[in-house]
């Protein structure tokens, strides 16, 4: 383990670890604002979807909506509808992998 | 004989949680162990933060070249949403003893707190119980995450093939959390900030301000579709 990841992991416990545990030690009976409670709903989606896109839109580091040049594009495409119907993560991971290989293997 | 009943009526209500975590922690390991981690970093990480979605993002946000601030706020806002969960649990914890509070947090997921609060709300339950249905799953995480890391010594995964096991999940956690047409808005707003910010800046950093930009955007549209609605009720 480099220092560099020690550091990470440690980091990650701690703050994944307060919005654990500060609420049940503390509050015991109150409840989270519910103004804070509606802007912390929309964080994950943002989240899931900021991670996505700072990843598929680009292709060998450039910005790229080719669908025959950037490959991860068509797949994407797959996976939102499995993922849809299916909401399995499994499943998703198995057609967007399954997807990616078959279009490097076509082009 | 108490201890083993107790394990029992846990295992019978948690065990389709654990079973699902057994391949996706078999994942992590292996693709934390293709960005760098050595099997023990693995099973340390998994140990200490025993955070799925995180340990995932961490390994992409690797690849992607990120720093370990970015990572670590990141990953703060990525679990803001425990707070939530841990305010919502508060009540059935009221008798227990900080030390009991301090412990059972650690293990405080998503999976396990949705079975926890069902069963506080519509069954008998009790803080020992939801202990077990806590303790459960985080050993099957930990020792899957633990023998994908070994694996990982062993198997080599193309770079596309990887990345795209960590793209694939993220898109199924982001459809399941679509469930009103506010968070699809919110979600698009924030890939579009996305782009635009790492067009402009070249760092990593455009993730974060991006989805606070978008949430707080979010946040701003509801209050304004809450108060039209008062005013059309009046």
């Amino acid at each position: 383990m480099t220092k560099e990841q020690f550091y990470l992991i440690i980091g990650m416990a701690v703050v994944t670890y307060l919005p654990r545990m500060l609420p049940m030690l503390l509050l015991s009976n109150r409840q989270v604002s519910k103004n804070l409670t509606r802007w912390m709903e929309f964080i994950p989606v943002s989240i899931f979807s900021a991670l996505i896109c700072s990843d598929i839109f680009f292709w060998n580091g450039e910005l790229s909506i080719q669908p025959l040049e950037n490959m991860k594009l068509l797949p994407t495409v797959l996976v939102f509808f499995i993922a849809y119907k299916t909401k399995s993560l499994i499943w998703s991971i198995v057609f967007g992998v399954g997807g990616i290989i078959l279009l490097q293997w076509l082009i | 004989m108490k201890n083993r009943l107790l394990l029992k009526e846990s295992f019978k209500i948690i065990y389709p949680v654990s079973i699902g975590f057994i391949p996706l922690g078999l994942a992590c390991g292996m693709l934390l162990h293709d960005v760098g981690f050595s099997v023990f970093a693995v099973f340390f990480m998994s140990a200490l933060v025993y955070g799925g979605a995180s340990q995932f993002m961490v390994a992409s946000m690797i690849v992607a070249g990120a720093n370990v601030p970015t990572m670590i706020l990141m990953t703060f806002f990525l679990n803001l949403r425990h707070l939530l969960m841990s305010s919502s649990l508060s009540r059935y914890f009221k008798n227990s003893s900080n030390a009991f509070i301090l412990f059972f947090t650690h293990t405080l997921a998503d999976e396990s707190y949705a079975v926890n609060y069902n069963q506080f709300k519509n069954h008998q339950w009790d803080a020992q119980h939801a202990l077990m249905t806590n303790q459960i799953p985080y050993l099957t995480w930990v020792l899957s995450a633990t023998l994908g890391g070994v694996i990982g010594e062993f198997v080599q995964i193309d770079t596309v093939v990887m990345n795209y096991v960590l793209i694939s999940m993220f898109i199924c956690l982001l459809v399941i959390q679509l469930t009103s047409w506010l968070f699809v808005l919110v979600a698009a707003i924030a890939g579009g900030l996305t782009l635009l910010f790492m067009v402009l800046l070249k760092h990593n950093i455009s993730l974060i301000i991006a989805t606070l930009l978008a949430a707080t955007i979010g946040y701003y549209i509801d209050q304004w579709l809450e108060q039209k609605k008062a005013v059309a009720k009046s």
